[in-house]
Protein backbone atom coordinates (compact mmCIF):
# COMPACT_ATOMS: atom_id res chain seq x y z
CA UNK A 1 0.00 0.00 0.00
CA UNK A 2 3.10 2.29 1.01
CA UNK A 3 4.23 2.09 -3.11
CA UNK A 4 1.50 4.17 -4.60
CA UNK A 5 1.89 6.38 -1.82
CA UNK A 6 5.73 6.94 -2.36
CA UNK A 7 5.07 6.73 -6.24
CA UNK A 8 2.59 10.03 -5.97
CA UNK A 9 5.46 11.09 -3.81
CA UNK A 10 7.98 10.95 -6.02
CA UNK A 11 5.64 11.58 -8.98
CA UNK A 12 4.74 15.60 -7.30
CA UNK A 13 8.29 16.31 -6.74
CA UNK A 14 9.62 15.56 -9.89
CA UNK A 15 6.41 17.40 -11.31
CA UNK A 16 8.14 20.45 -8.99
CA UNK A 17 10.93 20.11 -10.64
CA UNK A 18 10.16 19.64 -14.28
CA UNK A 19 8.13 22.84 -13.71
CA UNK A 20 11.01 24.56 -12.09
CA UNK A 21 13.68 23.94 -14.35
CA UNK A 22 11.63 24.43 -17.72
CA UNK A 23 13.56 27.79 -18.87
CA UNK A 24 16.30 24.87 -19.85
CA UNK A 25 13.49 22.92 -22.22
CA UNK A 26 11.39 25.27 -22.96
CA UNK A 27 9.66 23.37 -26.18
CA UNK A 28 9.84 19.92 -23.82
CA UNK A 29 7.82 22.06 -21.37
CA UNK A 30 5.17 23.28 -23.92
CA UNK A 31 4.56 19.78 -25.12
CA UNK A 32 4.76 18.21 -21.54
CA UNK A 33 2.65 21.17 -20.26
CA UNK A 34 -0.66 19.77 -22.76
CA UNK A 35 0.36 15.95 -22.92
CA UNK A 36 0.60 15.46 -19.63
CA UNK A 37 -3.16 16.15 -18.13
CA UNK A 38 -5.10 13.59 -20.08
CA UNK A 39 -2.40 10.98 -18.78
CA UNK A 40 -2.94 12.01 -15.18
CA UNK A 41 -6.56 12.88 -15.65
CA UNK A 42 -6.50 8.89 -16.82
CA UNK A 43 -4.91 7.75 -14.46
CA UNK A 44 -7.71 9.23 -12.05
CA UNK A 45 -10.42 7.58 -13.80
CA UNK A 46 -8.76 4.09 -13.61
CA UNK A 47 -8.55 4.28 -10.01
CA UNK A 48 -12.15 5.79 -9.76
CA UNK A 49 -13.10 2.68 -11.77
CA UNK A 50 -11.52 0.12 -9.94
CA UNK A 51 -13.39 1.97 -6.94
CA UNK A 52 -16.68 1.58 -8.82
CA UNK A 53 -15.54 -1.71 -9.95
CA UNK A 54 -15.69 -2.63 -6.16
CA UNK A 55 -18.70 -1.54 -4.75
CA UNK A 56 -20.95 -1.77 -7.88
CA UNK A 57 -24.04 -3.53 -7.10
CA UNK A 58 -26.98 -1.91 -8.64
CA UNK A 59 -28.10 1.47 -9.74
CA UNK A 60 -30.82 2.01 -7.26
CA UNK A 61 -28.19 2.06 -4.47
CA UNK A 62 -27.53 5.07 -3.63
CA UNK A 63 -23.68 3.39 -2.43
CA UNK A 64 -23.49 2.48 -6.20
CA UNK A 65 -24.67 5.67 -7.28
CA UNK A 66 -21.97 7.23 -5.39
CA UNK A 67 -19.05 5.73 -7.31
CA UNK A 68 -20.82 5.87 -10.94
CA UNK A 69 -21.06 9.51 -10.99
CA UNK A 70 -17.36 9.96 -9.37
CA UNK A 71 -16.39 7.71 -12.36
CA UNK A 72 -18.27 9.83 -14.85
CA UNK A 73 -17.29 13.29 -13.29
CA UNK A 74 -13.72 12.15 -13.70
CA UNK A 75 -14.14 11.27 -17.29
CA UNK A 76 -15.40 14.87 -18.25
CA UNK A 77 -12.90 16.06 -16.80
CA UNK A 78 -10.48 13.82 -18.86
CA UNK A 79 -12.34 14.20 -21.88
CA UNK A 80 -11.91 17.82 -21.58
CA UNK A 81 -7.96 17.73 -20.84
CA UNK A 82 -7.87 15.51 -23.94
CA UNK A 83 -9.80 18.31 -26.34
CA UNK A 84 -7.52 20.75 -24.34
CA UNK A 85 -4.51 19.01 -25.88
CA UNK A 86 -5.70 18.56 -29.44
CA UNK A 87 -6.33 21.91 -29.27
CA UNK A 88 -2.61 23.11 -28.49
CA UNK A 89 -0.60 20.19 -29.64
CA UNK A 90 -2.76 19.65 -33.28
CA UNK A 91 -4.15 22.58 -33.87
CA UNK A 92 -1.35 24.69 -32.02
CA UNK A 93 -4.52 27.23 -30.39
CA UNK A 94 -2.13 28.71 -27.79
CA UNK A 95 -4.86 28.94 -25.05
CA UNK A 96 -7.86 27.21 -25.86
CA UNK A 97 -9.92 29.30 -23.37
CA UNK A 98 -12.92 29.46 -23.33
CA UNK A 99 -13.73 26.26 -25.27
CA UNK A 100 -15.44 23.18 -26.00
CA UNK A 101 -13.02 22.05 -23.11
CA UNK A 102 -14.66 23.88 -20.77
CA UNK A 103 -18.14 22.30 -21.68
CA UNK A 104 -16.96 18.81 -20.25
CA UNK A 105 -14.79 20.40 -17.26
CA UNK A 106 -17.96 22.26 -16.53
CA UNK A 107 -20.20 19.49 -17.22
CA UNK A 108 -17.92 17.04 -14.75
CA UNK A 109 -19.04 18.93 -12.15
CA UNK A 110 -22.57 17.77 -12.15
CA UNK A 111 -21.67 14.15 -11.56
CA UNK A 112 -19.16 14.99 -8.93
CA UNK A 113 -21.10 16.88 -6.94
CA UNK A 114 -24.15 14.80 -7.16
CA UNK A 115 -21.26 12.20 -6.03
CA UNK A 116 -20.26 13.86 -3.16
CA UNK A 117 -23.48 14.74 -1.95
CA UNK A 118 -25.10 11.16 -2.04
CA UNK A 119 -22.09 10.20 0.12
CA UNK A 120 -22.50 12.58 2.90
CA UNK A 121 -26.05 11.99 2.65
CA UNK A 122 -26.25 8.95 4.01
CA UNK A 123 -24.11 9.51 6.95
CA UNK A 124 -26.15 13.24 7.14
CA UNK A 125 -27.62 11.95 10.56
CA UNK A 126 -23.58 12.09 11.91
CA UNK A 127 -24.11 15.95 11.33
CA UNK A 128 -23.79 18.21 14.13
CA UNK A 129 -24.68 21.30 14.55
CA UNK A 130 -20.70 22.55 15.14
CA UNK A 131 -19.64 20.40 12.13
CA UNK A 132 -22.04 22.57 10.06
CA UNK A 133 -21.30 25.69 11.23
CA UNK A 134 -17.10 24.67 10.86
CA UNK A 135 -18.15 23.59 7.05
CA UNK A 136 -20.32 27.04 6.32
CA UNK A 137 -17.72 29.34 7.82
CA UNK A 138 -14.98 27.65 6.11
CA UNK A 139 -17.00 27.63 2.76
CA UNK A 140 -17.59 31.34 3.19
CA UNK A 141 -14.18 32.40 3.67
CA UNK A 142 -13.05 30.79 0.64
CA UNK A 143 -15.71 32.53 -1.08
CA UNK A 144 -14.49 36.07 0.11
CA UNK A 145 -11.28 34.99 -0.73
CA UNK A 146 -11.80 34.00 -4.43
CA UNK A 147 -14.20 37.12 -5.11
CA UNK A 148 -11.61 39.23 -3.53
CA UNK A 149 -9.15 37.84 -5.68
CA UNK A 150 -10.51 37.33 -8.64
CA UNK A 151 -13.45 40.65 -9.22
CA UNK A 152 -10.76 43.07 -9.84
CA UNK A 153 -8.55 41.47 -11.99
CA UNK A 154 -11.03 40.05 -14.48
CA UNK A 155 -13.73 42.59 -14.33
CA UNK A 156 -10.99 45.17 -15.24
CA UNK A 157 -9.37 42.84 -18.25
CA UNK A 158 -10.44 43.02 -21.99
CA UNK A 159 -12.17 40.03 -21.41
CA UNK A 160 -15.44 39.25 -23.33
CA UNK A 161 -18.29 38.85 -21.09
CA UNK A 162 -18.27 34.75 -21.78
CA UNK A 163 -14.61 34.25 -20.71
CA UNK A 164 -15.36 36.35 -17.60
CA UNK A 165 -18.25 34.29 -16.42
CA UNK A 166 -16.13 31.27 -17.28
CA UNK A 167 -13.47 32.58 -14.76
CA UNK A 168 -15.91 32.94 -12.33
CA UNK A 169 -17.88 29.28 -12.82
CA UNK A 170 -14.48 27.22 -12.08
CA UNK A 171 -13.95 28.17 -8.52
CA UNK A 172 -17.46 28.98 -7.51
CA UNK A 173 -17.92 25.15 -9.02
CA UNK A 174 -15.01 24.15 -6.82
CA UNK A 175 -16.43 25.66 -3.71
CA UNK A 176 -19.61 23.90 -4.03
CA UNK A 177 -17.91 20.64 -4.03
CA UNK A 178 -16.01 21.98 -1.27
CA UNK A 179 -18.87 22.92 0.73
CA UNK A 180 -19.91 19.17 0.70
CA UNK A 181 -16.20 17.01 0.79
CA UNK A 182 -15.15 18.86 3.88
CA UNK A 183 -18.65 17.24 5.74
CA UNK A 184 -17.38 14.37 4.75
CA UNK A 185 -14.09 14.93 6.14
CA UNK A 186 -15.38 16.26 9.15
CA UNK A 187 -17.55 13.18 9.47
CA UNK A 188 -14.89 10.21 8.87
CA UNK A 189 -11.84 11.89 10.14
CA UNK A 190 -11.44 10.01 12.79
CA UNK A 191 -11.83 6.95 11.02
CA UNK A 192 -9.95 5.15 8.12
CA UNK A 193 -12.16 6.33 5.23
CA UNK A 194 -10.89 10.20 6.55
CA UNK A 195 -7.65 9.39 4.63
CA UNK A 196 -9.52 9.05 1.69
CA UNK A 197 -11.79 12.38 2.20
CA UNK A 198 -9.09 14.49 3.16
CA UNK A 199 -7.55 13.83 -0.21
CA UNK A 200 -10.75 14.75 -1.67
CA UNK A 201 -10.79 17.81 -0.06
CA UNK A 202 -6.83 18.29 -0.80
CA UNK A 203 -7.81 17.80 -4.55
CA UNK A 204 -10.43 20.13 -4.92
CA UNK A 205 -8.70 23.05 -2.75
CA UNK A 206 -5.91 22.13 -5.23
CA UNK A 207 -8.36 23.13 -8.26
CA UNK A 208 -9.48 25.86 -6.36
CA UNK A 209 -6.24 27.52 -6.25
CA UNK A 210 -5.87 26.67 -9.71
CA UNK A 211 -8.54 28.06 -11.02
CA UNK A 212 -8.11 31.10 -9.17
CA UNK A 213 -4.93 31.67 -10.34
CA UNK A 214 -5.72 30.25 -13.73
CA UNK A 215 -8.61 33.74 -14.16
CA UNK A 216 -5.90 35.88 -12.55
CA UNK A 217 -2.94 34.79 -15.27
CA UNK A 218 -5.33 35.29 -18.16
CA UNK A 219 -6.84 38.72 -16.81
CA UNK A 220 -3.20 39.69 -16.85
CA UNK A 221 -2.36 38.23 -19.93
CA UNK A 222 0.49 35.82 -18.27
CA UNK A 223 -0.38 32.98 -18.75
CA UNK A 224 1.91 30.58 -20.69
CA UNK A 225 1.87 26.50 -21.29
CA UNK A 226 4.07 25.44 -18.78
CA UNK A 227 3.08 28.28 -15.82
CA UNK A 228 3.79 26.78 -12.22
CA UNK A 229 -0.28 27.17 -11.56
CA UNK A 230 -0.09 24.05 -13.74
CA UNK A 231 0.90 22.15 -10.88
CA UNK A 232 -1.86 22.64 -8.85
CA UNK A 233 -4.29 20.81 -11.35
CA UNK A 234 -1.61 17.95 -11.93
CA UNK A 235 -1.59 17.56 -7.96
CA UNK A 236 -5.15 18.01 -8.08
CA UNK A 237 -5.43 14.97 -10.19
CA UNK A 238 -2.89 12.56 -8.11
CA UNK A 239 -5.15 13.56 -4.92
CA UNK A 240 -8.39 12.51 -6.13
CA UNK A 241 -6.01 9.55 -7.89
CA UNK A 242 -5.30 8.96 -3.94
CA UNK A 243 -8.29 9.31 -2.46
CA UNK A 244 -10.07 6.68 -4.65
CA UNK A 245 -7.33 4.21 -4.18
CA UNK A 246 -7.01 4.91 -0.47
CA UNK A 247 -10.83 4.15 -0.57
CA UNK A 248 -11.00 0.66 -1.67
CA UNK A 249 -8.08 -0.02 0.31
CA UNK A 250 -9.80 1.45 3.65
CA UNK A 251 -12.92 0.13 2.75
CA UNK B 1 -29.12 -9.69 16.41
CA UNK B 2 -27.12 -10.54 13.63
CA UNK B 3 -30.53 -9.75 11.26
CA UNK B 4 -29.63 -6.40 12.97
CA UNK B 5 -26.28 -6.18 11.96
CA UNK B 6 -26.73 -7.13 8.52
CA UNK B 7 -29.52 -4.84 8.27
CA UNK B 8 -27.45 -1.85 9.40
CA UNK B 9 -24.34 -2.25 7.35
CA UNK B 10 -26.89 -2.28 4.33
CA UNK B 11 -26.68 1.32 4.22
CA UNK B 12 -23.93 1.36 2.04
CA UNK B 13 -25.45 -1.04 -0.07
CA UNK B 14 -24.57 -4.84 -0.53
CA UNK B 15 -21.48 -4.25 -1.91
CA UNK B 16 -20.31 -1.61 1.06
CA UNK B 17 -21.85 -4.18 3.53
CA UNK B 18 -19.43 -7.12 2.29
CA UNK B 19 -16.58 -4.74 2.20
CA UNK B 20 -17.65 -3.83 6.04
CA UNK B 21 -17.97 -7.67 6.77
CA UNK B 22 -14.23 -8.19 5.09
CA UNK B 23 -12.57 -5.60 6.59
CA UNK B 24 -13.95 -6.65 10.24
CA UNK B 25 -13.10 -10.03 9.56
CA UNK B 26 -9.16 -9.18 8.20
CA UNK B 27 -8.45 -6.55 10.53
CA UNK B 28 -10.22 -7.48 13.91
CA UNK B 29 -10.63 -11.07 12.97
CA UNK B 30 -14.03 -10.60 13.76
CA UNK B 31 -16.25 -13.63 11.58
CA UNK B 32 -19.66 -12.10 10.62
CA UNK B 33 -21.78 -14.71 12.83
CA UNK B 34 -19.34 -13.88 15.60
CA UNK B 35 -20.53 -10.19 15.77
CA UNK B 36 -23.28 -10.50 18.12
CA UNK B 37 -21.12 -12.12 20.69
CA UNK B 38 -18.22 -9.70 20.21
CA UNK B 39 -20.38 -6.33 20.19
CA UNK B 40 -17.55 -3.96 21.28
CA UNK B 41 -15.18 -5.30 18.98
CA UNK B 42 -17.64 -4.60 16.63
CA UNK B 43 -18.70 -0.77 17.79
CA UNK B 44 -14.73 -0.09 18.14
CA UNK B 45 -14.14 -1.68 14.51
CA UNK B 46 -17.01 0.93 12.68
CA UNK B 47 -15.51 3.51 14.53
CA UNK B 48 -11.97 2.74 13.23
CA UNK B 49 -13.39 2.93 9.57
CA UNK B 50 -16.11 5.45 9.74
CA UNK B 51 -15.31 7.67 12.81
CA UNK B 52 -18.08 9.84 13.80
CA UNK B 53 -20.27 8.36 11.01
CA UNK B 54 -20.37 4.47 12.49
CA UNK B 55 -22.93 6.23 14.70
CA UNK B 56 -25.50 6.22 11.83
CA UNK B 57 -24.68 2.55 11.23
CA UNK B 58 -25.22 1.37 14.72
CA UNK B 59 -28.25 3.92 14.90
CA UNK B 60 -29.50 2.09 11.70
CA UNK B 61 -28.36 -1.65 13.45
CA UNK B 62 -30.11 -0.33 17.18
CA UNK B 63 -33.76 0.81 15.41
CA UNK B 64 -33.77 -2.38 13.28
CA UNK B 65 -33.24 -4.66 16.37
CA UNK B 66 -35.66 -2.42 18.84
CA UNK B 67 -38.39 -3.00 15.55
CA UNK B 68 -37.69 -6.64 15.06
CA UNK B 69 -37.85 -7.48 19.21
CA UNK B 70 -41.32 -5.23 19.50
CA UNK B 71 -39.33 -2.33 21.49
CA UNK B 72 -39.83 0.78 21.53
CA UNK B 73 -36.62 2.85 20.23
CA UNK B 74 -36.31 6.30 22.04
CA UNK B 75 -33.33 7.97 21.64
CA UNK B 76 -31.16 8.97 24.44
CA UNK B 77 -27.91 11.47 24.35
CA UNK B 78 -26.19 9.31 27.24
CA UNK B 79 -26.65 6.28 25.56
CA UNK B 80 -24.20 4.06 22.87
CA UNK B 81 -24.48 1.34 21.24
CA UNK B 82 -23.89 -1.08 23.74
CA UNK B 83 -26.30 0.84 26.15
CA UNK B 84 -28.85 0.37 23.57
CA UNK B 85 -28.30 -3.77 23.32
CA UNK B 86 -28.33 -4.50 26.96
CA UNK B 87 -31.15 -1.95 27.34
CA UNK B 88 -32.72 -4.10 24.81
CA UNK B 89 -31.37 -7.74 26.84
CA UNK B 90 -33.34 -6.11 29.71
CA UNK B 91 -36.64 -5.38 27.99
CA UNK B 92 -36.39 -8.33 26.07
CA UNK B 93 -36.00 -10.32 29.99
CA UNK B 94 -38.94 -9.03 31.52
CA UNK B 95 -41.33 -10.06 28.69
Amino acid sequence: MLTIYKISLILIAGLALIYTFQGYYPDFMSFFSNAFPPVIAGAAVVSSGFSLQKYWHKAREHFSLVWICFTIGLFLWFVGEAIWMGYTLIWNIETPYPSIADIFWLMGYIPFFIALYLYVKIFSAALTKKVLLVSAITTIILSFIVSATLIAPVLGSEKDLITMVVDFIYPFFDLALFSVAILGLLIFLKGKLGKSWMLINAGILMDICGHLLFGYTTAQETYYAGHLLELLYHYGYIFFLLAFYAHTKEL
Amino acid sequence: MLEAVDEGLLILGESGRQAIYFHLQNLYSLKKEDIPNNLKVFADGLRKIFGQGAEVIEKRTIKTLYNKLGINYEEKRKLDFLDYVENAKKNVAAL
